[in-house]
């Protein structure tokens, strides 16, 4: 029973996680938007052998970056359209893929489980793993793909040399990785539906198209807008791939916003402008979440089915 | 609570990239100060050296404690991609090692930080010290490091493959080279010079030899003076007119390719260091040594060379509580009998002359070669952001080597870069 006297035990319980997501996420979280608005760099962040002595300079930051975007020449815009094709072009074919090998899984078909073991082993092996084995397999000279071409004919392919190329490379990898998770999660959706609406839609003479349509993606829904928030979270901060196999190259052209901060924090070491571009970063999938959560809500038909 | 759920998933993302950005709060720092005077102390060490290389290094520490019996060495491999990140971590919270091998362009930084002790008062026979090497160890009237190993560019080729196209000996100027690799080359499978085209570093000979430069003392920015444009117009137009390299742009592979092709003979020559000699020997081509050729970079059209000059230096750091016992650590690592030893075992260049009349020395022949090369080599700009310059360098030149951009408008933009990271 809930009553004045014990609500203390509700807070209780609470006070732990309070006390660590306020040490772990709230006061970093503060501190990296206030650095943003600092000159901070490595020189003035101050250390045991010398006085911190960086200023507030405001909004500059923001400024200078968004005033870049003008120029006929923008690093930045180049950057921020580079990441938005990584994500949704990657989450895309996650959930496409995903989706088509959770169908295929969640029908009777002998050896589901070692179809599933094998499918979930990149997702299991370390991505540095995988970053280095994809980048031989991606040599131009002597690296599988080429020496396969090459056999069968055809001209070999710049895979990490070229900016389109580069571009596609690294995003086969990512889909590599990030399909087994998709697939997992919606595989577990596709569970819960009930057998007996199937059962049902086929009394009524309804085709598998049209149980598909009808019955499996809308009652999938909940899940698979969880996966893909994630999943656009997760590709959108997705550092080690790019980093690894075309280290954002040829010329920046798989240059994402988190390895550009990456590199205008720990190579320039420019604190103050790498916390600007981390706010950046949040602030688009702070956007992105709400829209899309938005958006669910207006055409959603949760629980007409139930 | 969905939305909640979705503002917290990105908030804890965000915050950890933030809290990485954030710097390491000084409240961890474990002090190691406190040596007790009597018993023996603790120097610890952070080397970059490789596995193979520390072999031979463990044997000179091995030695330095038997001669200096109160004296303990803590050697610690830390490996060469991190050690930059990671001693400015360790030391901005207090518990830097003692003793650090330094690549040449960190120096100037570290000091600069105030995490590195000056060496004035203990670095004493500087005379013996190569001049290029020992300039890396100088910023701001003071003395930060002593030079341990040195290396520059080389031009390295293929000596029966350029005697078989009638070059009996090494080119000796940009157009000898120029028509040394034209003759080698058929554009397909067989290639006169291998460039690397992903990173800066490895067009530099051809900048220099035009008559450009990098930063000069006074920082005022070379990289887009004439000479400089002309150097990678000239390496660009061997690739794409001359047709005597291929065209490599995969950053990840563009090394071992360059290395692979040198030594499997479908290139006749490339430009490296010393450092890669172990693995290029190892190469088909050079089952018998000596038809490995090592030449100064080839002069340009006004008679200028140069090759930019790196190398390893050992340093203190100003929170040690040991400095002198470091000291003598270092003195020992860099005498000229630890040197020539290090140079024969592991190949590497010594930094101090006499090393190079030592008898074990007298007789290497790629030890000698290396000394003209080391001859005409010239300094990166010794400045605290020396260590940041190829930041912007590297995708410029691969925008240029990429057709994107013109070389002059490349090197422009590099110009831009490095106005703001030198703050004019």
């Amino acid at each position: 029973m809930a009553t004045r006297s014990n609500w203390w035990i509700a807070y209780l319980f609470l006070a732990p996680v309070i006390v660590v997501m306020a040490l772990l996420v709230f006061y970093p979280l503060l501190q990296g938007v206030i650095y943003s608005f600092t000159n901070m760099t490595q020189y003035n962040m101050g250390s045991k052998f010398a006085p911190a002595s960086w200023e507030f300079i405001g909004l500059k930051h923001y400024i200078d970056l968004f005033s870049s975007m003008l120029q006929p020449e923008s690093v930045f815009r180049d950057v921020i359209i580079q990441t938005l094709i990584w994500t949704f072009v990657n989450v895309f074919f996650h959930f496409t893929i995903g989706l088509i090998l959770a169908l295929l899984l969640n029908r009777n078909i002998r050896g589901r489980g070692i179809y599933r073991m094998v499918l979930v082993v990149p997702w299991a092996v370390p991505s540095f793993i995988s970053a280095f084995s994809w980048t031989w397999m991606y040599n131009q000279s002597y690296g599988v793909f080429n020496i396969l071409l090459a056999k069968l004919g055809f001209a070999p392919i710049p895979w990490l040399g070229d900016s389109f190329w580069a571009m596609v490379s690294v995003i086969i990898v990512n889909i590599w990785i990030g399909v087994p998770f998709m697939m997992i999660t919606l595989l577990g959706g596709l569970q819960g539906i009930p057998q007996s609406l199937y059962e049902a839609a086929r009394v009524d003479g309804a085709t598998p198209w049209r149980q598909f349509w009808t019955i499996t993606l809308p009652l999938l829904k909940p899940v698979a807008a969880t996966a893909t928030v994630l999943g656009v979270i997760w590709t959108f901060n997705m550092f080690n791939i790019i980093y690894l196999v075309t280290r954002g190259g040829p010329a920046r052209s798989t240059q994402i916003l988190v390895t550009y901060a990456y590199q205008e924090g720990f190579m320039n070491w420019n604190f103050g402008l790498a916390a600007t571009y981390g706010v950046v970063i949040l602030s688009f999938l702070l956007a992105f979440t709400l829209l899309y959560q938005r958006l669910l809500k207006e055409n959603s038909n949760e629980g007409v089915y139930y | 609570m969905k939305r909640v759920f979705g503002i917290l998933t990105a908030a804890v993302l965000f915050s950890i990239l933030l809290a990485a950005c954030g710097g390491s709060g000084g409240s961890e720092a474990t002090e190691t100060a406190g040596q007790q005077q009597d018993g023996p102390v603790t120097v610890t060490f952070w080397t970059t050296v490789r596995e193979s290389e520390a072999v031979a290094l463990k044997e000179i520490i091995d030695e330095f404690e038997r001669q200096n019996k109160e004296i303990k060495v803590n050697m610690q491999l830390v490996p060469f991609g991190e050690a930059q990140n990671k001693f400015r971590a360790a030391a901005q919270a207090g518990n830097g090692p003692d003793v650090l091998r330094s690549e040449v362009a960190w120096t100037p930084e570290f000091a600069k930080l105030g995490l590195l002790e000056p060496l004035d008062d203990y670095f004493q026979d500087q005379d013996d010290f190569l001049d290029a090497p020992l300039n890396y160890s100088k910023w701001n009237g003071r003395v930060w490091s002593v030079p341990e190993v040195t290396d520059a560019l080389a031009l390295l080729y293929n000596k029966k493959m350029l005697a078989g196209a009638g070059f009996a000996s090494a080119p000796k100027t940009m157009e000898e080279f120029a028509q040394a690799a034209k003759a080698l080359s058929n554009g397909t499978d067989k290639w006169g010079f291998y460039l690397r085209q992903t990173e800066a570093y490895f067009s530099l000979p051809f900048v220099w030899a035009f008559g450009g430069g990098l930063i000069d003392e006074q920082k005022q920015i070379l990289i887009n003076t004439p000479g400089a444009v002309e150097g990678v117009e000239f390496a660009l137009k061997l690739r794409d007119v001359d047709r005597v390299s291929p065209r490599d742009l995969d950053a990840a592979n563009s090394y071992q390719n360059m290395n692979e092709a040198f030594k499997n003979g479908s290139a006749a020559m490339i430009f490296n260091g010393p450092w890669a000699m172990t693995d290029i020997l190892s190469g088909e081509q050079f089952q018998d040594p000596t038809n490995l050729g090592i030449a100064p970079i080839p002069a340009g059209p006004g008679g200028q060379t140069g090759s930019p000059v790196g190398g390893h230096s050992l340093a203190i750091y100003a929170g040690s509580p040991v400095k002198d016992a470091a000291y003598k650590l270092i003195a020992f690592l860099t005498s000229a009998e630890s040197q020539a030893f290090l140079a024969s075992k592991n190949g590497t260049l010594p930094t101090r002359r006499s090393a190079y009349d030592m008898p074990e020395l007298k007789e290497n022949r790629m030890i000698s070669d290396f000394q003209a090369v080391m001859e005409a080599a010239k300094n990166r700009p010794v400045i605290p952001e020396g260590g940041q310059i190829f930041a912007a360098f590297d995708p410029e030149i691969q925008a240029i080597y990429k057709g994107e951009k013109k070389p002059r408008e490349g090197l422009d933009a590099v110009a831009q870069a490095w106005r703001t990271l030198l703050g004019q």
